[in-house]
């Protein structure tokens, strides 16, 4: 049977279509809306007719900058995400590694690991809650009344809890890598006669750091868009050291009202979110120039 | 080829129309007399987390009452949170579909007319539900801000007032509890002991806390919003702020471990008959308190009115009990079965119903022939007091981000309690904050 080669014009691109459909009606005509309306004064008395609100130009983003929390609010996201990413680091990657060997129960500890990934935000935020009160366990535990869900504590508690729920993606992403290292490197390895700190550092790192990067990076836009933990955790108004990006911004659209301000927040936190993905496609792309 | 065209076509406006998932409601076009065969119409309530079954029979038992009067169906649906329920108006008054008559808490009732989203009733729509005088004159305080434009119709009334705990009370030989707060401080601070406490209080509750600091305010003759002014920053509501911390702080009448409860574990904690006074609640709590340590040793009585730090309620004070609390019903300007939705409106606010309504879920009828009926009820007394002396909070469009300012003091005030004092530079500084934000807001109404 003659392989039938196509060509550049007879893709049939037209099969891209639903897709794309979607695509622009999901994501990019939600985009485009909020754009529009952060260079609006959208609040609860235009809401109604929310196409003739007037237009402010970019006086939401300045008023977003200048006047409210936004500036402390990027602070917190920015500096816990960062802290639970690099934590998340050793965590994974020492249970990829200590489940990488076979031995009896491996299966079950593998998925116990998975646990607290794959609870839903919510049920972790509430369970959290209640282990983090005044009369809670953790307390309980300390022999001490202190506070975890309000305060300058309150910081760490949602450090602790996000670390909790987030490392099994770099778990499951370091185990992926390990799997994927060839047999005949460990054993040339071992034939050249490395030691496992030898092994780890010369063999297995290098394969594992496009893996690792890929999962360092999800991590940290997890953590620095994740609105339910918080939310759960520390409600609304939120307390001053854990008032995250996400949380602000719901609360100025859905609390305060401030349509427009909030899709001006919306729309800053993406410009955040933004750069270490661009970070990260540059890093692949130059991956691949050198292949 | 061209088939395989259609089918990814025919895939595509699937999806699309699954994406956009449309809720108009399912009715006829024309309104006209109330002849509704044939029409839904679509009800938003809050869900009911403490009567969930009676809830639904309540809801098919309506259906069915308003399907023989008028022919025409109701569907119910139900939200869960008021950050729930915010977000379902949101969407519908954006979107203008959505339902045609929503049950909407007293306080949110102004932003709600502030979105100018829903029907102002004329004189011939109130008579389309039975006319104004059907309902006590106290609940309509917070159906709009004048007579002449009023949007919300009083549904259900939950005044706020004080559980106590008789038995208590009666070991500490106090024969009943204080109508002033610094009276209410004395008595908690004798009934402090023996590992009770004399105040349980929600100070990490998200609503809570606003409510004490206008009651105090309020009574000291500060409303906290006057035509486009607000005045947070007025003595009185810094008294206030100074008094609903200091119970904790420096005081010591509050379980230390009160920053961080909700509203329901501070009914917890009466029930469990660890403190002795459980003020800001209403009579939804009977059903929890009844089923506890505390069932029959208990009783209600209405709040404190004479301010913290006087020794009577001052001359420009309003002796409020309560806010004005319960529910209004809102029908939707954009409801195209207008009569369908009043005919509704006045099944559920008929005296009959309201009084079902009232022995299904406990909640106070806001039509005075029901009312009137439940005045003789001793058990009753202090919830009907307080009915009556509720004051409606400011009738304005920013209302609800007055509140959140005012909560987000306690929120910011709360990690230095600890210390075992209340910090006034600190206090000063937040309560300016808020005092901003609320000018800020008020400043933005139109």
């Amino acid at each position: 049977m003659a392989v039938r080669t196509v060509n550049r014009r007879q893709r049939p691109l037209w099969m891209l279509a639903p897709g794309g459909v979607l695509m622009i009606v999901v994501i990019l005509v939600p985009l485009a809306v909020a754009l529009l309306v952060s260079l609006l004064d959208l609040d609860q008395y235009t809401l109604r007719e929310w196409t003739s609100a007037p237009f402010i130009g970019l006086d939401n983003y300045v008023e977003a900058v200048r006047e409210t929390a936004l500036p402390h609010a990027i602070g917190v996201s920015v500096g816990y995400s960062a802290l639970v990413t690099v934590a998340t680091l050793p965590i994974g990657l020492a249970a990829a590694l200590a489940t990488q060997q076979r031995f009896p129960g491996r299966a079950l500890v593998r998925s116990a690991f998975l646990i607290p990934y794959v609870l839903p935000a919510f049920v972790v935020g509430t369970v959290w809650r209640t282990i983090l009160q005044p009369q809670g366990p953790v307390n309980a535990l300390l022999g001490e009344q202190l506070l975890w869900l309000n305060g300058p504590r309150s910081y760490w508690a949602l450090v602790v809890v996000q670390l909790w729920t987030s490392w099994p993606l770099l778990y499951l992403l370091a185990l992926s890598g390990l799997q994927g290292i060839n047999n005949d490197v460990h054993e040339a390895a071992a034939l050249d006669g490395a030691g496992w700190w030898m092994k780890l550092r010369y063999v297995i790192f290098p394969h594992l750091r496009g893996v690792l990067a890929l999962g360092l990076i999800i991590s940290f836009l997890h953590n620095l868009n994740n609105f339910t933990l918080p939310f759960v955790l520390f409600g609304v108004p939120a307390p001053h050291d854990v008032e995250v990006l996400p949380v602000l911004t719901y609360v100025e659209s859905f609390q305060n009202f401030r349509f427009g301000l909030s899709a001006a927040m919306a729309v800053l936190s993406l410009v955040l979110v933004a750069i270490p993905l661009s970070v990260y496609l540059r890093a692949v792309r130059l991956n691949r120039d050198e292949d | 080829m061209k088939s395989m065209k259609f089918i990814a076509v025919l895939a595509a406006t699937a999806l699309i129309g699954a994406a956009c998932g449309d809720d108009a409601p399912s009715s006829g076009t024309s309104a006209g007399a109330v002849n509704g065969a044939g029409k839904t119409l679509n009800v938003l309530v809050q869900a009911n987390t403490i009567y969930p079954e009676q809830q639904r029979q309540w809801f098919t038992d309506t259906a069915a009452k308003f399907k023989a009067a008028t022919g025409a169906d109701v569907k119910f649906e139900t939200f869960a949170s008021p950050n729930d329920e915010l977000t379902k108006i949101q969407t519908s008054v954006l979107s203008s579909q959505g339902p045609d008559v929503y049950s909407l808490g007293t306080t949110f009732t102004p932003t709600a007319y502030a979105t100018g989203a829903f029907l102002v009733l004329k004189d011939d729509d109130w008579k389309k539900i039975g006319g104004k005088d059907a309902f006590l004159p106290a609940t309509l305080g917070i159906s709009g801000p004048d007579a002449e434009h009023q949007v919300g119709i009083p549904f259900a009334s939950r005044p706020f007032v004080m559980a106590y705990n008789t038995e208590l009370l009666k070991a500490a030989g106090i024969d009943k509890p204080a109508d002033s707060w610094d009276g209410l401080l004395e008595q908690a601070k004798k009934l402090t002991t023996g590992g009770n406490y004399g105040l349980a209080v929600a100070y990490a509750d998200g609503f809570d806390p606003w409510k004490f600091i206008w009651a105090m305010s309020v009574q000291a003759g500060n409303p906290l919003v006057s035509g486009r002014k607000a005045t947070l920053d007025d003595p009185a509501t810094l008294k206030a702020y100074q008094t609903y911390l200091g119970w904790l702080a420096t005081d010591k009448v509050v379980n230390p471990a009160a920053v961080g409860w909700k509203n329901a574990q501070a009914i917890a904690d009466f029930g469990a008959g660890k403190s002795a006074f459980l003020p800001m609640v209403t009579a939804t709590s009977k059903p929890t308190l009844d089923k506890s340590a505390v069932a029959g040793k208990y009783a209600y009585a209405i709040m404190p009115t004479t301010p913290p730090g006087q020794s009577s309620k001052p001359g420009n004070g309003v002796g409020a009990t309560s806010i004005l609390s319960g529910d209004n019903l809102v029908v939707a300007n954009y409801t195209k079965n207008k009569d369908l939705a009043l005919a509704l409106v006045k099944q559920l606010t008929s005296a009959e119903s309201q009084e079902a309504y009232y022995k299904t879920f406990g909640e106070m009828p806001t039509n005075a022939e029901a009312a009137k009926k439940l005045q003789a009820d001793p058990a009753l007394a202090a919830i009907i007091e307080s009915s009556s002396k509720a004051a409606g909070t400011p009738f304005s469009g920013a209302w609800s981000q007055v509140q959140l300012a005012l909560v987000n003091v306690v929120v910011q005030s709360i990690p230095a309690l600890q210390a075992g004092k209340v910090d006034d530079a600190k206090l000063k500084s937040l309560v300016a904050d808020a005092q901003k934000a609320a000018q800020d807001a008020i400043d933005k109404t139109k």
